[in-house]
């Protein structure tokens, strides 16, 4: 997929507010990085952007090279399809199992139901969930539920991973465990990116930092540190 | 397994595809296609391709392969970050799973919403029976023109109490001329007794104390006659002795196909606005559903589902609305028809008439189906277009 750059990334909203302020930094192919900053610092704009899910009012994000802001609309389910996305509130589906909500990106881009299968018993194997595959969500832990998300976010074997403070709603143990597989996911060459508040597990896990505060970089210790797996 | 189709590749094929690397290495480079200097390179450098090519033995073209093939692989590198994520292709048989799978789920959702979904449908049938009964009936008024335009005819009244030696003569004279196919002759007596047949106003007959009914001649023509000489015996009849009335039953047909005209552009307006309300109750009603869904399609746009892949489920939706709203419509026609059967057959029945009910057959029913499927997919597709276009993900 290639590396990640935002070259003087601007997002203005309508009322006047600047989510991100003139912000150029790249992520290159494999690292792993955590994007901080306190509540309103910017992270999670950051993410909607990359995801496409919001555009820059100003600078180029480019993800292998391509404008992911001038991306046509007919390509940007192609563009998505390319990532995976955890949230704090987990997305899933209340009316569909473990199962069914982990494949969902699967079906989206046609895979086989044997494929499917195979691959979601092995998403569910890597998050330790297999014994809940075909439960609804709401029968899951909070923890549990997050490790869905996660699972479906890797089910389709994305090049980026992207996640927005995933470790939010739980403890500290399962914080770790959480970043413990975002670890084992970039080991295998996944560009990973974790929008978090929580400096103390950032602190234990070492690694890129990258620092927001209204909107605007202000700490990068460096694509050194970015553990490129590339 | 690529490499050897390009190793074994005819001489032709690989300068085509050296020039075609060329072109875009010069292209990548930043060399204008119009720029006069860079395509005479270009074309140069192809023309001593082609003849290097051509020249050299089946090794050197092997090699030159090799080298093309490295220069194309380089080509798919810049080809990949102009686009690199191409959408792989997607088989046939997840497609149809996939369009299985969302039938079934809409017909569960309309199952499991049974209220509105009956509601749905009688709003789909309204909309769709009106303009299917005006069909019906414009149908049926079109039937009765044709068919008795043939045998269009003129009826002679005669005066009440008028010796019934007078029509019998008359009747006679007009079974010589030429053009005549038949002329009956219906009595006072006769006429008295058919109308005593009438139940609820038989019985007014009898209060008047007599046969107030005259007798009746019907004269048919062998052949379609134009109306002025239809006119022209009409007035001739007038003439005849004992005669009160002719009526010529042409004119009779004529307003049948005025009429069956006026319902024809009636049932079309009225096809026209209930159509875009048919299309309008859909869009509502998917609306609904798709509301209902919102959570799940958040969750799809997020993973890369693409507005068909989204859409698809409701576009079901639509249909089983519409289809549920055209049997309903069917039902509704068909009441009407059989309500209105025995009356109707009466009223053929004076006119020498049988009655034979057309347009609601199995094409009538079919195309019915079609169009109430149609109405419903239209009526889904304006509801999802504007819907998922603006559907925030992370709302």
């Amino acid at each position: 997929m290639g590396s990640i750059e935002f070259e003087h990334v601007s997002r203005r909203f309508d009322n006047g507010a600047e989510g991100l302020h003139n912000v150029s930094v790249s992520f290159p192919e494999g690292s792993m990085t955590f994007i901080t900053g306190h509540s309103g610092a910017g992270k999670s704009t950051f993410l909607k952007l990359l995801l496409a899910i919001d555009a820059p009012t100003r600078g180029r994000i480019l993800v292998g090279g391509v404008d992911v802001a001038r991306l046509p609309r007919r390509r940007l389910p192609l563009y998505r399809q390319q990532l995976g996305a955890v949230f704090q509130n987990h997305l899933l589906l209340a009316r569909r199992s473990v199962f069914e909500n982990v494949a969902l990106p699967l079906r989206v881009v046609g895979i086989r139901d044997r494929d499917i299968a195979r691959r979601v018993r092995a998403a569910l194997s890597s998050v330790d969930l297999l014994d809940k595959v075909n439960l609804p969500p709401r029968y899951l832990s909070v923890g549990e539920q997050q490790r869905v998300g996660i699972a479906r976010a890797v089910v389709n074997r994305p090049r980026v991973l992207l996640a927005d403070e995933p470790t939010g709603n739980v403890d500290s143990n399962l914080s770790r465990s959480i970043m413990r597989l975002f670890r084992q996911f970039h080991q295998t060459g996944t560009t990973v990116l974790v929008a978090t508040h929580d400096r103390a597990m950032i602190e234990d896990f070492g690694g890129r930092v990258v620092e927001l505060d209204h909107g605007a970089l202000i700490r990068d210790n460096g694509a050194s540190q970015g553990q490129s797996h590339a | 397994m690529r490499e050897g189709s390009r190793t074994e590749a005819s001489p032709p094929e690989q300068e085509l595809g050296a020039c075609a690397v060329e072109r875009r290495r010069l292209l990548a480079e930043g060399a204008s296609e119009s720029e006069p200097e860079g395509q005479a390179v270009r074309e140069a450098n192809c023309r001593r391709a082609r003849k290097g090519a051509l020249a050299a033995g089946n090794e050197s073209l092997q090699a030159s392969a090799s080298v093309s093939e490295g220069e194309g692989v380089q080509a798919a590198t810049r080809r990949e970050a102009a686009m690199p994520w191409e959408s792989a292709r997607r088989p046939l048989g997840t497609f149809f799973r996939d369009h299985v799978r969302e039938a079934r789920e809409s017909l569960a959702f309309v199952a499991g919403s049974a209220g509105t979904t009956l509601l749905v449908w009688l709003l789909m049938g309204i909309a769709l029976g009106l303009p299917a009964g005006l069909y019906i009936l414009q149908a049926n008024l079109a039937g009765v023109a044709d068919d008795w335009r043939g045998s269009a005819g003129i009826s002679v009244y005669f005066q009440p109490g008028v010796a019934a030696a007078v029509p019998q003569a008359l009747s006679e004279r007009l079974r010589g001329e030429a053009g005549v196919a038949g002329v009956r002759l219906i009595t006072s007596d006769e006429a008295l007794a058919e109308f005593r047949g009438y139940g609820d106003i038989a019985g007014a007959v009898e209060l008047l104390g007599g046969n107030p009914l005259p007798a009746t001649l019907r004269v048919s023509f062998a052949a379609p006659v134009s109306a002025g000489a239809a006119e022209t015996l009409s007035k001739r009849l007038r003439q005849e002795e004992g005669v009160d009335d002719v009526v010529l039953e042409q004119t009779w047909l004529e307003r049948v196909a005025s009429l069956s005209a006026l319902v024809e552009r009636l049932g079309w307006v009225v096809a026209l606005v209930l159509g875009v309300g048919a299309v309008l109750v859909t869009s509502s009603s998917v609306r609904v559903a798709l509301e209902s869904r919102l959570d799940e399609l958040r969750v799809l746009k997020l993973v890369g589902g693409t507005d068909p892949f989204m859409r698809r489920a409701f576009l079901y939706l639509g249909c089983l609305y519409g289809l549920g709203g055209a049997i309903f419509a069917a039902m509704i026609v068909s009441l009407t028809l059989v309500t209105v059967e025995q009356p109707l057959a009466q009223l053929l029945s004076t006119y020498g008439g049988d009655l034979e009910l057309r347009g609601f057959d199995t094409t009538f029913v079919l195309v019915l189906l079609g169009v109430g499927a149609l109405l419903g997919v239209i009526g889904s597709v304006v509801a999802c277009r504007q819907r998922l276009r603006n559907l925030d993900i992370l709302a």
